[in-house]
């Protein structure tokens, strides 16, 4: 509604040595009224350092998809703010907020990442296509920059049913790093893969993050997805347990099994468990 | 199982509303025309008999007699002692006594003097006694303002019948006509046909009989006694009927065959929706005859359903039509609605069989799921269905097959040849759907995706599943072909009949006089000033003896006459030695045409060869301007033709006209309202057709409806995709939008091509045996208002499935399942 570009001044920052990408303050999703309520979100402030790859972790129903979609303006948190490169994303009319994904964001999803009735090329620059941009000289040395990087270039021209899963996910990463995002969410993006292609996609979007100086955001629950990441948020409950910065594989699970003592189950992977 | 079975209708009921939509209206549309054709029924019948109550016996048949076996009838009963009257009718011009043409041509009925054989009933005014009073209906009264107490003139020329108007009729059912005169009278037209005579014995102890059996030896004709007459003519009028019904019924046909193949792609849908659930119940124990009973019991209780929803729908429906109906065309032809118990039974039965038809084959796919389905990780419900190599020979071999006996049929006017043609490529081409259909909407997708991501992605959803594309389109493409078919030999049939007419009747109006009376400037004037003429001309002439056939109006059209002929004067080329000596000049049935005639000017004498020519220029004769000179050396404006500015009202024209030519002393031939009458029918005709094809367009919009509305449910997730990635509300919502009406208009270009095609053929096969080689008339037109419309309301039928997909939050698409 209100779109201020660059107007408004960045909320303050937890860490005064790296920019930040996104911040939340105050950001809660409760689903239902009354003493049925569930408290998805309970008042979480973060704030996700620009350049970093950030993985968000926790149990199922600790929240964490909920946040990954209240940030990246999917959905509409009950309270709270979230301000994404100055541009403060709640409170914006539904079509504001589609302009504002296409333009500043990107997706990795678990599954059904791809368009099936689109060739890979076309599913990449679908979001481009979608914001009515011409494909121009830049686009196209950016995509066959990204493309190089991914190794697609023999793939461009496939559709997804001619894919296997680690080249659509490696597909949907070309696509959300094509634009140039300000940040690129990605919600369980091996959830369906074997370890060895997890690792290699965890790895591109790594590159991603230091060659192509990318910033991403990942929800997984798998421990060694997080240890890809540079940064790990532990989410327990709807509320941010512990916010890591380069923490070595003890302390995350230490800080897994903290979450860990309010239920039955540790923080191992289980399956599907985010969706 | 009952378990499944109920929650699974108690769930999916919504998905099913296309299927439920289709087979209702079908049957609605049967359960109405009962309504209808029963009311009408009724209306007439109580009429049928009013005519001959008086009456003992009945000389004549349906068809008529000849005025010797009335006469010898009539004769024969009087002199038995008996009474008669005769009832008969003529087609003539009717005229006000200020000139006014009130009717180029209109029926006249008869009335008896005698109060026993009187069936109208007199609600004004009295009953005739004389021979030239007259009754007239009371909507003819009305609609052409004419009040007891006037003069009407009956007839044309020499041998009209003068009569004064002493009552007013209440409208009748059967034998019903604008005016009534009596026998005696009417027997004066030349025109005038007796169609029964009806006599009763004198007394009650007359011997019927023995009349009955005196009469059968004096007429040439039937004798019949009056209830077995009765009897005959209300068989002949619900015959009538029957064959409307059944023509309507034609119809009914097309719309359940449309209904059958919306249903079983509902089902094919909904069961490709459904195989993970299906194969869930498979894994846990279900026996495949288990299951398939379930989902055949599932579409039975959809038809049983949809049937009771169109038999409620289709009697209330039937019965505010006839209520309609009865308002515009009178309660005396409209009676009440007897329900036949046998069409509604019908009607419903059918509605079921349609419904368990159409799913045979869908549900037949459900034995096939293998248990292992449910294991499997969830994917997209449908990759690329491919078209079979098989399909593609099969639908190509049905094609060329039938364009066998249709070219043949057409070639040969051979009707069910081509109709046989026709259905077995329309066969094929349904066959090769999945090719076709996606073809066409890429095309017209080429210059539509354009537009942007939008449109291309409604493109690219389009062609996606080429088997469910065409399965839908199908439905639509039936009945646009049907229209376009219909429309195209209609408008060709059209033209082929104004050509006619144009040869027939060159001249629309003609104001002359058989006798010396000349035209006027001033007649020439007023004529050009009366609204609806769009050109006058003078033609010059003279009056000459021509021997036997004494006074005659000669006319030598010049060349500036042609431009007030619709034939651009084809039927005026005279040669300079020849006369064109119209079929209905008078003395021309004593005398006989002679083969040379000698004409008597006012200057000179001419012998010329005669061409007999059908009547054409108000009785006038016609030579050549050279000959004219001959005969006179001062031509007269001997006559005033009139063409009419196109659209005019006939009998207005007639009415205005009328006024001027009396003043003038001259006469009014109108040649227009035949022309007029041919349009009405016509006119009728197209729009019943096309009304009664709507019913089939609807059920095929409500399928393309469903199948969007299905298709959207399954692709929640890529919907969430999309918007996630950036695509607005609005351009969801737009591109659902182009969808649908990529698919409608596919449908309709195809459908008006193939029916562009299939009027072809009708063209060459029916409309050739009448007018050889017709000029195909394609009505641009109406053809593009069809495709309009189908390509509307294909975008109509997406703004429910549109809506809903649109309020999806993208994060709620994405969890879904």
């Amino acid at each position: 509604m209100n779109q201020t570009t660059s107007a408004r001044p960045s909320p303050p920052s937890s860490s005064p040595v790296l920019e930040t990408a996104a911040a939340a303050r105050g950001l809660s999703r409760t689903y239902g009224s009354g003493p049925t309520a569930v408290h998805a979100l309970h008042e979480v402030d973060l704030d996700l350092p620009r350049g970093r790859f950030t993985a968000v972790m926790g149990r199922s129903g600790s929240g964490k998809s909920t946040l990954m979609h209240c940030l990246a303006g999917l959905d509409q948190p009950s309270a709270g703010t979230v301000t994404i490169a100055g541009t403060t994303i709640t409170g914006l009319g539904d079509d504001d907020l589609t302009r504002f994904r296409r333009d500043h964001l990107g997706f990795v999803f678990q599954a059904f990442n791809l368009l099936p009735m689109l060739t890979a090329r076309q599913n990449v620059l679908l979001p481009l296509e979608l914001g009515g941009r011409r494909i121009d000289r830049d686009v196209r040395d950016r995509l066959d920059h990204v493309v190089e990087v991914l190794d697609l270039a023999d793939r461009l021209d496939h559709r997804p049913g001619e894919l296997s899963g680690g080249q659509q996910q490696r597909v949907a990463i070309a696509r959300a790093l094509v634009s140039e995002p300000d940040l690129v969410f990605a919600d369980e993006p091996t959830g369906n893969l074997d370890s060895e292609t997890s690792a290699e996609v965890l790895g591109l979007l790594r590159r991603g993050v230091h060659e192509l100086g990318q910033t991403v955001v990942m929800v997984t629950h798998e421990l060694e997805a997080a240890a890809h990441a540079d940064d790990v948020v532990v989410l327990a409950d709807g509320r941010v347990r512990q916010h890591l910065t380069a923490p070595d594989a003890d302390t995350v699970v230490q800080a897994l099994h903290g979450s860990a003592l309010h239920g039955t189950a540790l923080g191992a992977p289980v399956g599907g468990g985010a969706r | 199982m009952r378990t499944v079975l109920l929650a699974s209708l108690r769930v999916h009921t919504r998905r099913y509303v296309a299927a439920l939509l289709a087979v209702g209206l079908a049957v609605a549309f049967v359960v109405a025309t009962d309504a209808l054709s029963s009311a009408a029924r009724s209306g007439l019948n109580a009429g049928v008999g009013a005519p001959y109550a008086g009456s003992d016996v009945v000389v004549g048949e349906s068809y008529g007699m000849s005025i010797e076996d009335e006469e010898r009838a009539t004769q024969v009963a009087r002199d038995a002692g008996g009474s008669t009257a005769t009832i008969g009718r003529a087609w003539e011009q009717l005229t006000s006594e200020d000139g006014r043409q009130l009717d180029a041509e209109t029926s006249i009925g008869t009335v008896s003097t005698d109060s026993a054989f009187r069936w109208q009933e007199v609600v004004a005014g009295r009953t005739p006694t004389r021979d030239d009073e007259a009754l007239v209906d009371e909507r003819a009264a009305t609609s052409r303002s004419i009040e007891v107490g006037d003069t009407l003139t009956i007839g044309s020329g020499s041998d009209v019948l003068e009569v004064t108007v002493v009552g007013v009729a209440a409208p009748a059912s059967y034998l019903s006509a604008p005016v009534y005169v009596p026998w005696d009278g009417l027997r004066q037209l030349p025109g005038a046909q007796p169609d029964v005579v009806l006599v009763a014995a004198g007394g009650p102890d007359a011997d019927a009989e023995a009349l009955t059996a005196d009469l059968s030896s004096a007429v040439g004709t039937s004798v019949s006694p009056v209830a077995e007459f009765v009897d005959e003519r209300r068989t002949q009028v619900n015959d009538g009927i029957d064959v409307v019904s059944y023509l309507v019924l034609v119809f009914a046909a097309v719309a359940a065959f449309v209904a059958v193949l919306v249903v079983a792609n509902t089902f094919t849908i909904l069961f490709a929706q459904r195989s993970r659930d299906l194969a869930l119940l498979r894994a846990v124990g279900a026996r495949r005859r288990q299951l398939l009973r379930a989902v055949r019991l599932e579409a039975l209780l959809i038809g049983v359903l949809a049937s009771t929803l169109g038999l409620v729908v289709g009697g209330l429906g039937g019965l505010g039509i006839t209520a309609a109906v009865r308002a515009v065309a009178g309660p005396e032809r409209i009676g009440d609605v007897a329900w036949s118990p046998g069409w509604w039974v019908a009607a419903f039965l059918g509605g079921v069989l349609v419904t368990v038809v159409a799913s045979w084959w869908p549900t037949r796919s459900v034995v096939r799921i293998s248990p292992l389905a449910a294991l499997r990780p969830e994917e997209p419900t449908h990759a690329r269905s491919a078209v079979g190599r098989r399909r593609i020979a099969l639908g190509a071999l049905v094609t060329a097959l039938g364009a066998v006996p249709l070219g043949i049929g057409a070639a040969t006017s051979h009707l069910w040849l081509a109709m046989l043609g026709c259905f077995a490529t329309f066969v094929g081409v349904l066959v090769l759907g999945p090719v076709v259909m996606p073809a066409v909407i890429r095309l017209i997708g080429r210059v539509v995706g354009r537009s942007g991501a939008p449109a291309r992605l409604a493109v690219d959803n389009a062609v996606r599943n080429p088997r469910r594309t065409a399965a839908t389109t199908a439905s639509l493409l039936v009945g646009v072909t049907l229209t376009a078919t219909v429309l195209t030999v209609m408008a060709t049939g059209r033209g082929a009949m104004e050509a006619d007419m144009d040869r027939e009747y060159p001249i629309d109006l003609v104001l002359s006089s058989t006798t010396s009376t000349a035209a006027s400037d001033e007649v020439l004037e007023k004529v050009e000033g009366t609204q609806g003429v769009e050109r006058a001309v003078g033609v010059p002439g003279t009056t000459a003896d021509a021997g036997d056939l004494g006074a005659v109006a000669v006319l030598a059209p010049d060349a500036s006459t042609t431009s007030a002929t619709r034939d651009d004067g084809a039927a005026l080329v005279v040669a300079g030695d020849e006369v064109l000596v119209p079929s209905d000049a008078e003395g021309l049935g004593d005398v006989g045409v002679p083969e040379r005639l000698t004409l008597t000017g006012p200057a000179g004498v001419v012998e010329l060869t005669t061409r007999l020519v059908p009547s054409r220029f108000g009785g006038a004769f016609v030579v050549a301007p050279a000959t004219l000179e001959r005969l006179t050396p001062e031509p007269e404006m001997q006559a005033v033709w009139a063409l009419a500015e196109a659209g005019a009202d006939a009998d207005d024209l007639g009415g205005s006209l009328g006024l001027v030519a009396r003043e003038g002393g001259l006469e009014l031939t109108n040649q227009l309202d035949r022309r007029g009458w041919v349009d009405v029918q016509m006119d009728i005709l197209v729009g019943a057709v096309v009304g009664l094809l709507g019913v089939a367009v609807l059920i095929a919009l409500a399928g393309i409806g469903n199948t969007l509305g299905l298709s959207v449910l399954e692709r929640g997730r890529e919907n969430a995709l999309v918007r996630a990635l950036g695509l607005t509300r609005g351009q969801l919502r737009r591109s659902l939008g182009v969808e649908g009406l990529l698919m409608a208009a596919a449908a309709g270009l195809l459908g008006t091509a193939l029916g562009i095609g299939y009027a072809w053929a009708g063209v060459r096969t029916v409309i050739d045996v009448a007018v050889p080689d017709a000029t195909m008339i394609v009505p641009v037109g109406q053809l593009a208002l069809v495709v309009l419309v189908a390509a509307v309301a294909g975008l109509l039928a997406c703004v429910v499935p549109a809506r809903r997909a649109g309020r999806t939050v993208p994060a709620e698409g994405l969890v879904a399942d």
